[in-house]
């Protein structure tokens, strides 16, 4: 590809990310006036609602995990993926980027998500969100005990231990809550590590300063372990859940992240095998 | 099972092994001065463990509302003054 198709493709993903960010804002409006209403109606039953809403969610997601993958954008790949369809897990990942909660959700017919409380206070997500079952993002021990519940019901629920996007080039750090959450609910623990090459989204990146090429997603689904194997006898729950904590650091930290890319002098991956310089 | 103490050195020393128990924390790091969340990394979650530990040890039912605002180990030091100065109830 010579350099001037590399800027023109930059050109495109520009404006072809530009275009998505304003069709997920638009769409988010559309479906809470929509769908989500309509699916609420179609039964009187909460928890019919719930799930349905849920589903849709997936379907839309989906949707606009091909929509960016047909523009360009990026591509993406999961591994173990059937293993996110059981329900009533306790789904931990790793968050490099925004749009790895749009593929995770793609991914599950039905999961649990906690949400930052804001939304509440949106005039047209507040209904949507809490007909979604979803949980509000609560202080400390309120929201373990939610959180908990919801698990012990028998739903999937996601969590982000970090609590917040990771910023590349720096260790992960994780808050404990997701180890407090596993241990109460005596949940099976599914470790989800994704990887996002070149990062692209992340903590502090604005949406028009698109990477040199378009990105990679890979999700890497683990097997499910019970957290109750890592129960210690007369040990205080404090310790359990460092010492859980850190089991899931190992489990989602993929070690070399990737560095963000300058777009301007990145050159090497437009290469192809055996191409020794992008001057043919 | 409730301990009485007679200075604050003898609270700190007892709070001291409490911490290191409890949390895995280095002794070295535990000063009167130390920030709980900032310099010792103990979350409010931790916090309830905390409680029922010096529960335990001063035979004094904890008021989560007397524990509000303590940030430091110097104020846990304080509210356990408070605490056992106190007639048990």
């Amino acid at each position: 590809m010579s350099s001037g198709d590399r800027k023109l493709n930059r050109v495109w993903r520009i404006l072809a990310t530009g275009f998505v960010f304003v069709l997920f804002g638009v769409g988010a409006l559309v479906i809470s006036v929509t769908m989500f209403p309509a699916l609420r109606l179609s039964t009187r039953n909460a928890d019919t609602a719930r799930r349905r809403i849920q589903r849709g969610m997936q379907m839309v997601f989906r949707g606009f995990m091909e929509t960016m993958r047909v523009l360009g954008i990026c591509t993406y790949r999961v591994e173990g993926a059937e293993r996110l369809r059981e329900p009533g897990r306790l789904i931990v990942a790793n968050h490099p980027t925004l749009v790895d909660v749009v593929l995770l959700v793609s991914q599950m017919p039905e999961v649990d998500c906690i949400v930052k409380r804001g939304l509440w206070r949106n005039p047209f997500l507040r209904w949507p969100v809490s007909w979604a079952g979803y949980l509000q993002n609560a202080a400390g021990e309120e929201l373990v005990d939610q959180c908990s519940a919801t698990l012990r019901r028998g739903h999937s629920l996601l969590v982000f231990p970090e609590g917040t996007r990771s910023v590349p080039g720096e260790p992960l750090r994780m808050q404990r809550g997701a180890a407090h959450i596993a241990l109460a609910a005596d949940a099976q623990i599914l470790p989800v590590r994704i990887t996002c090459d070149p990062p692209t989204l992340f903590k502090g990146n604005p949406w028009y300063r698109v990477p040199a090429r378009p990105f990679h997603l890979l999700m890497v689904v683990g097997e499910p372990v019970a957290a109750r194997t890592f129960l210690r006898e007369n040990e205080a729950p404090a310790r359990t859940a460092r010492r859980l904590t850190q089991w899931m650091l190992t489990q989602l930290d993929a070690g070399g992240v990737p560095q963000p890319e300058d777009p301007e002098t990145s050159e090497s991956s437009w290469l192809a095998p055996g191409q020794q310089s992008l001057v043919r | 099972m409730s301990e009485s103490f007679k200075s604050r050195e003898e609270i700190f020393e007892r709070l001291k092994v409490v911490l290191v128990d409890l949390f895995e924390l280095k002794a070295e790091k535990i000063v009167p001065e130390a920030h709980l969340y900032d310099d010792l990394d103990i979350d409010s979650i931790d916090a309830v463990d905390l409680f029922l530990t010096l529960k335990e040890i001063t035979g004094r039912k904890i008021q989560p509302q007397a524990f509000k605002d303590v940030r430091t180990v110097n104020d846990v030091i304080d509210a356990i003054q408070t605490l056992t100065s106190q007639p048990s109830s």
